[in-house]
């Protein structure tokens, strides 16, 4: 079976669910570039994973290197050979050095005359040989997030190594790694089949895995399990919710895609459905029942076994899942011994931040917060109800069912804020207080929501950066990035008008005197950190960076409008005239750097073509004066690309830099004016032009 | 059904069978068994060690007036630690469930990533929670430093809840319910009053001016200890500092900034009795370095 197949099967105590792609993906891209460095490009790879294996098969791998011929160059044949043709000390020497008899030397002629030379056949090494080296290598380098040793100290890796089966076409690759030696035994099931079995290859150790029901391959399984999960719920007259990312925890956790449904107490259907979920989700993997929207009593979650044959799985999970439950209900009758607002009278002890106070004060300066937005706004009609959920907005970090499902902060506070009998705007703003968090979560809904979600990251964001505590690279341990990208996008998506300048500066104030940095400063930090999730957000909707640019060199402080510009641009971006106005920009800057302010004077135009360009310069200033009242960009953008022809004329027929002093002055002075004219709307030197793609067309 | 007893009776044979010292509790208050000091001090330097104990452990916190069935004040740990851990040991540890008459042939056993660290003692581990059908029996720690100290060889230690195994192989509902001796005493009959009664001192009853005054004088107590190079007695009074701390954080008399203070005291401590213990060790020349054929095994797993 010479298919030049690798099998590769590290197997080790249970890897971390989350570690285990990253891992293979680097172990695939390891050992392809030690082989393809080699010389031995294989034509296929595929990685596979279980909680106890990284699996490894590559096919094509060439036998062996090609051989080569290395020749060696000795002294000239002059100095090689005495009179009578045999060989100097100087010939032996160099025979010994390259480790051949003399009369392995050979005469050949070469460019710069007559040497000896010795040719040495280099034999390529074996891809098992090569293997051998690169698979220790590939596998001890992996970069884990967390690595541990063991034993004697050995390590360092995620776990300890229990086996490794190294085959390539059915041979042992030999090596050894941690104290443990390749061969071709491995285990599918610790306590279900725990006898090792030997494999031929890929396709035997396959067969002989499932066999076993251990399923190697993650979507294979992830597809078993689905349909499993599936199908267990249906047999419980339920439907489960789409949660891919629960489903890949759960593939990550088992070989042998088994699934196990059970039920619990119908009277814990009274807690709140999110409570319901979040504990069986967070605390037990597992998925909830649904009928329609309501859901049903039971779960279902995966057990790494094919079967459950006396039903002590399913009363196991049921067990557990009843002492969760019972823990929730716990809490929840705790909690609502007591008024949200009697929740929020605990905040003074809540610490939000040593330096800046507690989350009473912290609520207090949303309150204020939000009165400005709504006032900025002319939401007047929103303001009480924002005030009354600022006040509320943090109550529930107070509550016991918040400290023990922190992935529930906002959603409890709102439900409990509901069941007060809170209005729904004021309900609402509190449970959804902390979208967006994932790129596809919406944002806050209803006015209320929008103001309190935006007071309260901008407070955030302010305080932190008052401290001088900005995020450093990859360290941002307050979510400061997440805060500021929510900040942007509910901006963006809600369409708001707003100064954010403004809106930090009135935060700064809010601080009093608790900050350690001055006002300008924390602004002059705040800004490009929010225009980077500004490029982010702008770039994701599909705008060019330079576009982009473009706009925020002219104007931040308002995002949409901004971002009324950058669609202006993009939508310019094949427009001829615009493009050709464009590099008119660049080169009107070229020739207006280092220049001073002059006054233009109608009285010193001499040329025709300069008298049409200040002729079309004051219509073309008076149309995109009044399209951007309008905040129509396009319109400026079309009546610009409508200026090009004039512009290009100018500099055809009129040279600035004229003799005359008066002349170039005057020159200078109108471009400064179409410069001014042209810059309104966006940064047009900002963006970039393929020369040579405008000639062509 | 196996009753409390029965599990400490199993899991004791079990682990004495495989060379382990059959140790018994520290008899002074601590959280956890981890804190005893044939686990904490054990673990460092190079001597192997092979011990199993049971571990009443307090967490003051966790205190329900004897009203939660789940949550106590003061639990049962049954405690093992192998150093160096043996390449089976995952094996072995499923031996040791089997022993306590669970046929893991119909159950799903499986390791799920769970990392261990102690801020007080300045010791983290990486490991797993063991869980049996979706249940927390087992927390499995490979510890990697202790005291602030790299650890080499490397400890393995394995915590079995002992209430919750209990309970769990009864599917019993109350921890109170829980025979302590099969169809006669029940855990309740045995722990019930102190659990209301620790509860009150918990959370009404200490004295927050006393222990303050208690944590200070221990720990002044503990380096004096620790300059006269006794590193026991050291180590006691700073197990009996992260007592007293304990039960003023379930008195809610700590503040934010002042739990951070007294967790790096105590830290301080633990730290300073590691770093005594191994040079004490070391001045004795590592006895059980050379100990052979004793309780200490480093071979396969069965002593």
């Amino acid at each position: 079976m010479a298919r030049g197949e690798l099998l590769l099967e590290v197997r080790s105590e249970e890897i971390p669910a989350r570690m285990l792609r990253p891992a293979l993906s680097q172990l695939e891209g390891d050992v392809r570039s030690g082989l393809e460095a080699a010389g031995l490009a294989p034509r296929r790879l595929a990685g596979y994973f279980g909680p106890r294996r990284l699996c490894l098969v590559v096919t094509g791998i060439p036998a062996a290197q090609a051989d080569e011929t290395a020749r060696e160059v000795g002294p000239p044949a002059s100095a090689a050979f005495d009179a009578s043709g045999r060989p100097t000390a100087a010939a032996l020497g160099f025979a010994k050095r390259c480790g051949v008899d003399a009369a392995a030397l050979r005469r050949v002629t070469l460019d710069k005359g007559d040497y000896v030379v010795v040719e040495i056949e280099k034999k390529g090494r074996s891809a098992a040989a090569i293997l051998a080296a690169v698979l220790p290598a590939a596998i001890a380098g992996l970069d884990w997030p967390k690595t541990m040793r063991w034993g004697a100290g050995i390590g360092p890796w995620v776990r300890p190594i229990l086996g490794i089966v190294a085959l390539f076409d059915g041979e042992v690759v030999p090596f050894e790694l941690f104290g443990v030696a390749s061969g071709r035994a491995t285990v599918a099931h610790p306590i279900l089949a725990p006898r090792p079995f030997e494999v031929r290859g890929a396709a035997d150790y396959r067969r002989k895995l499932a066999r076993r029901h251990v399923v190697v391959d993650f979507e294979a399984r992830r597809n078993r399990l689905a349909a499993g999960i599936r199908e267990t719920a249906s047999a419980m007259g339920g439907l489960v919710g789409e949660d891919s990312e629960l489903l890949d925890k759960l593939t990550s956790i088992c070989e042998i895609p088994g699934v196990v449904g059970g039920s619990f107490d119908v009277d814990y259907l009274a807690l709140p459905s999110e409570v319901l979920t979040a504990s069986l989700r967070d605390h037990q993997s597992a998925f909830t029942l649904q009928s329609g929207q309501a859901l049903l009593p039971g779960f279902v979650t995966v057990m790494d076994r094919p079967d459950d044959p006396e039903g002590k799985v399913r009363a196991g999970n049921e067990w557990v899942v009843d002492a969760r439950l019972s823990d929730a209900r716990f809490f929840f009758r705790e909690d609502r011994k007591r008024s949200l607002e009697e929740h929020a009278a605990r905040l003074p002890a809540l610490t939000f931040h040593v330096k800046l106070g507690s989350y009473a004060e912290k609520s207090q300066r949303i309150r204020q917060l939000v009165q400005m937005l709504c006032d900025e706004l002319g939401w007047s009609e929103e303001r009480e109800d924002a005030v009354t959920a600022a006040g509320l907005l943090k109550a529930d970090l107070t509550t016991e069912m918040v400290k023990e499902f922190t992935s529930l902060q906002g959603v409890i506070g709102g439900i409990y804020a509901r069941e007060d009998g809170a209005r729904e705007d004021v309900w609402q703003a509190i449970y959804g207080q902390y979208l967006p968090v994932a790129a596809s979560d919406p944002i806050p809904r209803g006015r209320v929501g929008v103001v309190c979600g935006i007071a309260d990251r901008v407070d955030t964001l302010v305080g932190i950066f008052g401290l001088g505590l900005m995020p450093t690279g990859s360290r941002d341990p307050f979510g400061l990035r997440r805060a500021a990208q929510g900040l942007v996008r509910i901006v963006l998506e809600a369409d708001l008008p707003l100064d954010l300048d403004l809106v930090a500066a009135r935060a700064v104030l809010l601080y009093g005197d608790r900050l350690e940095r001055g006002g300008e400063e924390v602004l002059s930090h705040l800004r490009p950190f929010l225009e980077n999730r500004v490029r982010h957000i702008l770039g994701l909707e599909g705008f060019a960076y330079d576009e982009i640019e473009a706009g925020l060199a002219v104007g931040f402080g308002n995002l949409p409008d901004l971002r009324a510009r950058v669609r202006a641009l993009h939508g310019r971006r094949e427009d001829r005239g615009f493009l050709a106005v464009v590099l008119a920009a660049k080169r009107i800057a070229n020739i207006l750097k280092d220049t001073r302010e002059h006054v233009f004077r109608e009285e010193l135009l001499r040329e025709e073509a300069e008298r049409r360009l200040f002729q079309a310069s004051r219509d073309l200033r008076a149309e995109v004066e009044s399209a951007e009242g309008k905040g129509a960009y396009d319109e400026c953008l079309r009546s610009i690309a409508r200026f090009a022809d004039v512009l290009e004329r100018f500099f055809v027929e009129v040279l600035v830099m004229d003799e005359n002093r008066d002349l170039r002055q005057n020159r200078i002075a109108l471009l400064q004016s179409i410069q001014r004219t042209l810059s309104r709307t966006a940064r047009l030197t900002e963006m970039v032009v393929d020369r040579a793609e405008l000639r062509k067309e | 059904m196996q009753s409390f007893q029965d599990l400490i009776l199993d899991l004791s044979r079990f682990w004495a069978e495989r060379g382990c010292v059959l140790q018994q509790p520290y008899d002074l208050e601590v959280g956890a068994g981890t804190m005893h000091p044939d686990t904490f001090l054990r673990v460092l330097g190079p001597e192997p060690w092979r011990v199993g104990y049971v571990q009443p452990s307090r967490r003051p916190a966790d205190a329900r007036y004897g009203d939660n069935p789940f949550r106590l004040g003061k639990h049962y740990q049954f405690q093992v630690i192998l150093k160096p851990s043996p390449a089976d040991v995952q094996a072995v540890f499923v031996e040791s469930l089997e022993a306590m008459g669970i046929d893991l042939a119909v159950h799903d056993l499986r390791f799920e990533e769970d990392n261990w660290e102690a801020p007080t003692l300045g010791a983290w581990g990486v490991g797993w929670q063991v869980m049996l059908d979706g249940m927390e029996i087992t927390q499995f720690t490979y510890f990697q430093q202790a005291g602030g100290m790299e650890l080499d060889p490397i400890s393995v230690e394995l915590t079995y809840g002992l209430e919750r195994l209990t309970m769990f192989l009864g599917l019993s509902r109350n921890v109170y319910d829980v025979d302590w001796v099969a169809g006669g005493v029940s855990y309740g009959q045995v722990r019930h009053q102190d659990e209301v009664e620790s509860s009150k001192y918990y959370f009404e009853l200490a004295d927050v001016g006393f222990l303050k005054e208690q944590f200070a004088g221990l720990e002044r107590e503990a380096r004096r200890c620790l300059e006269a190079g006794v590193v026991f007695p050291a180590y006691e009074c700073a197990l009996r500092c992260s007592h007293a701390f304990n039960v003023l954080d379930a008195r809610g008399a700590v503040s934010v900034t002042e739990r951070v203070a007294l967790i790096k005291r105590v830290r301080d401590l633990a730290v300073g009795c590691a770093e005594a213990y191994v040079e004490s060790r070391r001045a004795l020349g590592f006895p059980l370095l050379a100990a052979s054929g004793s309780a200490v095994e480093s071979a396969d797993g069965q002593g």
